[in-house]
């Protein structure tokens, strides 16, 4: 049994039953994925509050990256994939024709596994989705440079050094410059894809203070492999297990009193 | 012994040995031409010899030695060489190049060491270098101003100053030769060709043949008064000569516009023989050819060379890149883009021959004689650009270095993290977007090797350039200052085919033997130099780019 510290874990949940058009951010539903033959998700419903940290969690394989880059459409890439079902943002649905993909992204902003910044300088990475905009103006970019850099808890680290290459920077700091490169465009949603397992422990712990402080502004959704990572800094979380949504509850629920024997079984380390 | 089998150690000799082999290969082949190749600049040991004819007549025989080898007797003596006492099993023979070639039948011979009397290194020899009929050895006797014998005590002295004052008023004349009178030739052509596109045009009114008739004439006037001061040169440059005493005893007039320097190699001293030599590489790089490419510079083949593999690289890089570009991001994965991907690659396996065939029939004769009907009919039945020329061997080249270029641009491309490629598309830039901003900047290296390729591939090429383009002899360079300052219908030199044609199609092998291998090594100069220019650029972007390497 993983013992988890219960002071640390969130308690600000919401119902989510019965959550009002209003605090929702996205809402998934009957979501079918396949990639050629093989089905990857489920018929998946879900419903993701706003300005709150949903953490996915489940064994590897179990589809929750893949739910994931479904909200970006990210899935988009992949050659054979077929994609059933809706997933509504403010109400429309992001599979719908009109959609366009790249507005689409710059409202749900997303960050990977490893660190990935562009080969460019810091500076220019921050305000890469800005320029993409059609942003020139020198005031406006350092603004939103700055801001977005204090906003991923990176600016004190890097101030001095904004137009050196962004490789020379650490791991930990390199994933934080990539998060002040989501948020630099201000989405509504942003993704996190198990954004602490290439980094060291102290990195991950800067990040997970991060992550509760941006739950502040952005609707955070979180995919981890780390339970306790799970339990620190999400206010929900969803169990998957091989494409299917098995429990979804506030986290608090999850970690002491989940209904499911699946989830019970995973998270008291049976499998995994 | 199987345990040093199995220990590594003799793949370790094996590779080892083939990088070694490879590199003395290389090693050695550049010395040899290097060495060959620079060594005829350096000022050589002039002899004068006394020596016996089969007759048993005593003559003097002036020159240098070119090369010596060891002849069997029995093979001399079987071509009916008589000999008065009988020497050992070979004799040595030596190849002498006497120049004085308008006096003498052979420039250059050979002399058997049996027939040699004396052999001495007279300290006054001088070795004259003409413009016409080559190199001159003589002891210089008198020089001739305006007619009149200068009494004088120091010859050599007043040599030198009398040459190097004719050849200033040579160069002045060539100068004047080459811009403005070639400039005024030019504006006459254009004018003949503005004329004939009127007529063509049916707007030939009298007002504009008049006009044109204007500018012929006052186009003319300057021209004949060129033409006067251009003459006026000449004569002044031919006005003195110098007599010199050559190997026969005879005393020759030589006149002065014909000599371009003067040397007397017996006497001067090492750091003379220093300058001497930078003064001829330098001379050979920057000077036009002379007397059917055998004497002179090499200036315009260098030029055309570069020339022509830039406007190859202006070419084929963006069309490579394009090409590479739809086939590994747009083209869907399939059986046709896998075929195209083969041809593509089997392209760069056909003999480029075949591509000069193609260029001049598709570029050349159908692309360019197309061209001369719709722009150009004034000049027909002269062709403009329907007949070979830079761009048309640019192109050609360009197609023959496409498969590199693409290849290598498509390894780029997939050598590109797709986290990369995925955190630009997360935010919201579109796939042109991403390609343009971040895809394109990080394969720019690869792009660049297979710039490098192209380049060393195309520079050294010669075969398909003789049919679009290269000639022995370009009167003008593709560039030049009248406009439009570039010429891209013009022929031009080419260092490779420079090789061919002074080494094979030469009149005077012998004399033309080391500048074979000057230009050789001068190919190769230009082609490392291009080479190493690029892979200076990759290494900058490598650098910037260096999370490739992760």
């Amino acid at each position: 049994m993983i013992s988890i510290d219960k002071s640390t874990m969130n308690t600000n949940s919401v119902d989510l039953n019965n959550l009002s058009q209003e605090e929702t951010a996205l809402e998934i539903r009957n979501l079918d994925l396949k990639y050629g033959d093989k089905q990857a998700l489920f018929d998946v419903s879900m419903k993701i509050p706003e300005k709150q940290v949903t953490a996915f969690i489940g064994p590897s394989g179990c589809g929750k990256s893949t739910l994931l880059r479904c909200i970006n459409r990210m899935n988009d890439l992949v050659d054979n994939c077929h994609i059933g079902g809706e997933i509504l943002l403010n109400g429309q649905n992001i599979y719908d024709k009109q959609v366009d993909v790249a507005s689409l992204r710059r409202n749900v902003g997303m960050v990977f596994q490893r660190p990935n910044p562009f080969p460019k300088s810091i500076y220019e990475n921050v305000v890469y989705g800005l320029r993409l905009q059609g942003v020139n103006n020198r005031r406006d970019l350092d603004d939103a440079a700055e801001r977005s850099l204090r906003g991923a808890a990176i600016w004190d680290e890097v101030k001095d050094r904004l137009h050196d290459n962004a490789f020379g920077l650490s791991g930990g700091q390199q994933q934080r410059l990539v998060i002040a490169r989501a948020i630099a465009i201000e989405p509504e949603v942003l993704l996190l894809d198990e954004p602490t397992s290439a980094l060291d422990p102290i990195s991950t712990l800067t990040i997970e203070e991060l992550i509760t402080d941006l739950k502040s502004k952005y609707t955070v959704v979180i995919v981890t492999h780390n339970m306790q990572q799970a339990a620190r800094v999400s206010d929900q979380t969803a169990f998957m297990y091989m494409g299917e949504l098995v429990e979804y509850a506030d986290t608090n629920t999850i970690f002491t009193t989940p209904r499911k024997r699946k989830t019970e079984d995973y998270i008291t380390g049976r499998y995994g | 012994m199987g345990k040093w089998f199995k220990s590594g150690s003799p793949w370790i000799w094996m590779t080892g040995g083939a990088v070694s082999i490879s590199l003395i290969a290389v090693l050695g082949l550049l010395l040899m031409i290097a060495w060959r190749g620079l060594s005829y600049f350096w000022p050589a040991e002039v002899y004068q010899w006394e020596l016996n004819d089969p007759d048993g007549n005593r003559y003097t025989l002036i020159g240098e030695i070119y090369d010596k080898e060891e002849v069997p007797t029995e093979r001399l003596i079987s071509a009916g060489h008589v000999f008065k006492e009988m020497p050992g099993e070979t004799v040595t023979r030596y190849l002498v190049k006497t120049g004085n070639r308008e006096f003498v039948g052979l420039d250059f011979r050979w002399i058997l060491a049996t027939d040699i009397i004396s052999r001495t290194q007279p300290e006054n020899i001088a070795v004259i270098e003409r413009s016409k009929n080559g190199d001159f050895y003589g002891y210089p006797i008198a020089v001739v101003e305006d007619g009149k014998r200068l009494a004088l005590d120091d010859i050599e002295a007043s040599f030198e100053a009398h040459i190097e004052r004719a050849v200033e008023l040579n160069d002045k004349a060539v100068t004047l030769q080459k811009s403005e009178i070639g400039s005024i030739n030019y504006a006459m052509e254009q004018l003949r060709l503005q004329e004939r596109r009127y007529e063509l045009d049916g707007q030939l009114t009298e007002a504009r043949k008049a006009e044109i008739a204007v500018k012929q004439a006052s186009l003319q006037a300057d021209y004949l008064l060129l033409e006067k001061s251009f003459f006026a040169l000449r004569t002044e440059a031919a006005r003195d000569s110098v007599i010199i005493k050559d190997m026969r005893g005879e005393e020759v007039v030589l006149k002065l516009d014909t000599i371009l320097d003067v040397t007397y190699s017996n006497r001067i001293s090492l750091i003379g023989k220093v300058g001497h030599w930078f003064v001829g590489v330098g001379r050979f790089i920057s000077d036009d050819p002379r007397e059917a490419n055998t004497e002179g510079g090499v200036f315009p083949a260098i030029f055309g060379t570069v020339f022509m593999v830039m406007l190859m690289a202006v070419i084929v890089t963006p069309f490579g890149v394009i090409a590479a570009i739809y086939l590994h991001e747009y083209a869907k994965k399939g059986p046709v883009t896998k075929m195209i991907r083969i041809a593509v690659i089997n392209l760069a396996g056909v003999p480029s021959i075949v591509y000069g065939v193609f260029g001049l029939g598709f570029f050349v004769y159908m692309f360019g004689g197309t061209l001369d009907q719709l722009f150009y009919p004034e000049a027909l039945p002269a062709p403009t650009f329907g007949s070979p020329g830079v761009l048309w061997s640019a192109l050609t080249l360009a197609i023959l270095t496409l498969p590199v270029v693409i290849v290598s641009t498509e390894e780029g491309l997939s050598r590109i993290p797709s986290a990369v490629r995925q955190g630009s598309l997360a935010l919201g830039a579109t796939k042109a977007e991403t390609l343009w901003r971040i895809v394109i900047p990080m394969a720019s290296p690869a792009i660049m090797t297979g710039l490098i390729l192209a380049v060393a591939r195309a520079a050294g090429e010669v075969a398909p350039l003789m049919l679009v383009g290269v000639v022995k002899l370009a009167p003008t360079l593709p560039i030049d200052m009248n406009f439009p300052f570039v010429h891209l219908e013009r022929k031009f030199m080419h260092l490779g085919f420079h090789i061919y044609d002074v080494g094979f199609q030469s009149p005077n092998v012998e004399a033309a033997r080391p500048l074979v291998y000057a230009t050789s090594f001068l190919l190769v100069s230009v082609i490392v130099s291009l080479n190493l220019t690029a892979i200076g650029v990759r290494n900058h972007l490598r650098e910037k780019y260096r999370s490739l390497e992760h």
